[in-house]
């Protein structure tokens, strides 16, 4: 049985990879099982979903604990432990990130006995506007496996995306078709891994809790502001840094406009980011009157010590 | 206080009180004015949260708030902020509280809850006269299972329930009239991307007792498919356009906070969004945009008389 888990950020069309490789799967005759997970995350949020394909009834469930394959599209996540990129990875597992790193420095990096890989992003230096498409993942994924033609990867792309209109469905084709001739060397490096038997099914750690009545059973929070705990920080992908050569102290619009409540005023009238909460989305930048402010590629961010705990 | 506290966006608070962490999504435009609105109403506040994008905003152990914040089912928001006021005027009455720690009540729900399941229980909670403040952040959908349309949606987007090439059949409901016809002390519509305008209203609602409502217009980019950094661009453009008319009812009369004088085209709102781009791609469709024009043209035509 394949089992193939993607880790991405809310948007960077996960969910698609997984949609698309289990239905090229399908095509090619597998039984499979392909899903998303996410909860009360979102757009830039860590997210991961995934993908089981067996020529035999597949009898798991739930999230994938061993897996033969981890795709990671966005390389500022192996770093995270909430992302679990490394979770239940054992020696025979093949690890591909997306990331300008060098696949042997990624190895080195990891200490990770296995074979790790790495794919270039298109248009790297360019533009942050435009990551990969899930298609490019779903077709890295199909390559490794060697179990996928191309053909099945086609038409799973174009049934998958048709509804997305077929400029969406062209831009998919054209990465995953290009990322599927850059696996070629590393084709079939994945091998399905034995069906888990139920015998050595194990349980799952639940607590059971006595049945208390409300008043003490009810998730009160007797604490104000412990969202400050979560470091939604890690969501940014670009940085916004205000030039106070250049900030002329107007009366706080970055302030006011950012949702996260992540600016703040200090003393002097200047403002303050809080790279803690800063979820990158640049509203600060585009409305800065005097253009203050400007966008910074997270990985290319100096001192960016705020990010690395 | 009195609505005099913001003459210039210079008065506009700069502490932040809602504080970051939260789950939503980068760019979000309903957070970006439930900040706005907190900071102005303070932490003597207790939030009465239908379930939607916002509840996710505390989730055990964890909330921006300072102030007290509970979750309803979706209708019920109004029912609970019942409750709650019931309880603070009986801890009043047995002087178990005094006066002064009172709480402002205020429910806060999307616009699936206030202009679809909840407005029964809203419609029955102005008719009881309810002191509280009713906040919906309006983004047009059902934003927190993936943008399905609700009855706030325009007509012509596409939503995750209307995908074909005319989008959403149907037109957003006028729930600013449908509340103000219940004869309130103060309904008003708001946008995170004004908030001078924004801080002015919410001032003026919490002077004021009784059943108050605004509706807080929310630019998404996740359900309306836009980049983040454009969410307070979107909103400029919806006021500047005509689409989202900045109003408030108060007296019996309806006043219009910030009239464009000039409106620009509706299409230079509409092609920045990912829901409307069915309507110029891969053919203009000029029909379905003239109609969007006209009706805000009528719209406009009639207030200015």
């Amino acid at each position: 049985m394949y089992r193939i888990r993607f880790h991405g950020r809310g948007g960077q069309g996960m969910k698609t990879a997984s949609r698309i490789l289990g239905t090229a799967f399908f095509l090619e005759g597998f039984e499979v099982q392909d899903a998303p997970r996410y909860g009360a995350e979102r757009r830039g949020a860590p997210i991961f979903a995934y993908v089981r394909a067996s020529k035999e009834a597949i009898n798991e469930r739930g999230i994938i604990k061993e897996p033969g394959l981890v795709i990671v599209a966005d390389d500022t996540l192996v770093a995270m432990p909430a992302a679990g990129v490394l979770q239940g990875v054992t020696e025979d597992t093949v690890i591909l990130i997306v990331s300008v790193i060098e696949a042997e420095l990624w190895k080195d990096r990891l200490n990770f006995p296995g074979r790790v890989l790495t794919v270039i992003p298109p248009g790297e230096g360019q533009s942050h506007e435009r990551a990969f498409t899930g298609g490019a993942i779903a077709g890295a994924a199909a390559r490794l496996t060697g179990a996928v033609s191309k053909a099945s990867l086609e038409e799973a792309i174009r049934e998958e995306l048709i509804p997305l209109g077929t400029k969406v469905v062209e831009e998919n084709l054209e990465d995953a078709l290009s990322v599927y001739e850059f696996m070629a060397e590393h084709e079939g490096c994945v091998a399905p891994g034995t069906a888990i038997a139920v015998e050595g099914f194990t349980p799952p750690n639940w607590v059971e809790l006595p049945f208390e009545d409300a008043r003490l059973s009810s998730p009160a929070i007797h604490a104000e502001a412990t969202s400050e705990q979560i470091k939604t920080g890690l969501w940014r992908t670009v940085r916004p840094v205000i030039d106070y050569e250049l900030c002329n102290r107007c009366s706080w619009l970055c302030s006011t406009f950012c949702p996260e409540s992540a600016i703040s005023v200090n003393e002097d009238g200047f403002p303050e980011i809080d790279y803690e909460h800063c979820k990158g989305c640049m509203i600060c930048m585009t409305q800065c009157p005097p253009h203050a402010i400007s966008g910074v590629l997270e990985r290319e961010a100096k001192g960016g010590e705020d990010n690395e705990t | 206080m009195s609505e005099e506290t913001f003459k210039s966006v210079k008065d506009l608070p700069s502490t932040r009180l809602l504080c970051g962490g939260t789950p939503m999504c980068s760019g979000c435009g309903a957070l970006e004015a439930l900040h706005e609105i907190y900071d102005i109403l303070g932490k003597k506040t207790v939030f009465v949260n239908a379930a939607g994008c916002m509840t996710l905003l505390s989730i055990y152990p964890f909330t921006p708030f300072r102030g007290s914040w509970l979750y309803t089912a979706m209708a019920s928001a109004p029912a609970g902020a019942q409750g709650v006021r019931d309880a603070l005027d009986i801890l009043i009455e047995k002087k178990q509280m005094p006066p002064e720690d009172d709480l402002q009540v205020v429910v806060l729900t999307g616009d699936g809850a206030a202009y679809g399941m909840g407005l029964s229980s809203t419609s029955a909670a102005i008719d009881r006269e309810l002191d509280f403040l009713y906040i919906c952040y309006d983004n047009e959908g059902y934003g927190n299972t993936g943008q399905q349309f609700s009855a706030a949606t325009p007509h012509a987007a596409k939503t995750a329930t209307s995908k074909g090439p005319r989008g959403y059949p149907g037109y957003k409901k006028d729930l600013f009239s449908i509340w103000a016809a219940h004869k309130p002390p103060y309904v008003a519509t708001v946008v995170g991307s004004e908030p001078l305008d924004l801080a002015k209203k919410i001032e003026k609602a919490s002077e004021l007792k009784g059943p108050r409502l605004i509706i807080a217009f929310s630019p998404c980019p996740t359900g309306w498919g836009f980049d983040p950094k454009l969410s307070v661009e979107i909103g400029k453009l919806a006021v500047k356009s005509g689409v989202w008319p900045l109003k408030e009812y108060i007296d019996g009369k309806v006043i219009h906070t910030k009239i464009p004088r000039k409106r620009v085209p509706v299409e230079e709102y509409l092609k920045v969004q990912g829901r409307f781009s069915h309507l110029f791609s891969p053919k203009r469709n000029e029909e379905l945009i003239s109609e969007i024009q006209a009706r805000v043209d009528a719209y406009w035509k009639e207030v200015e008389g």
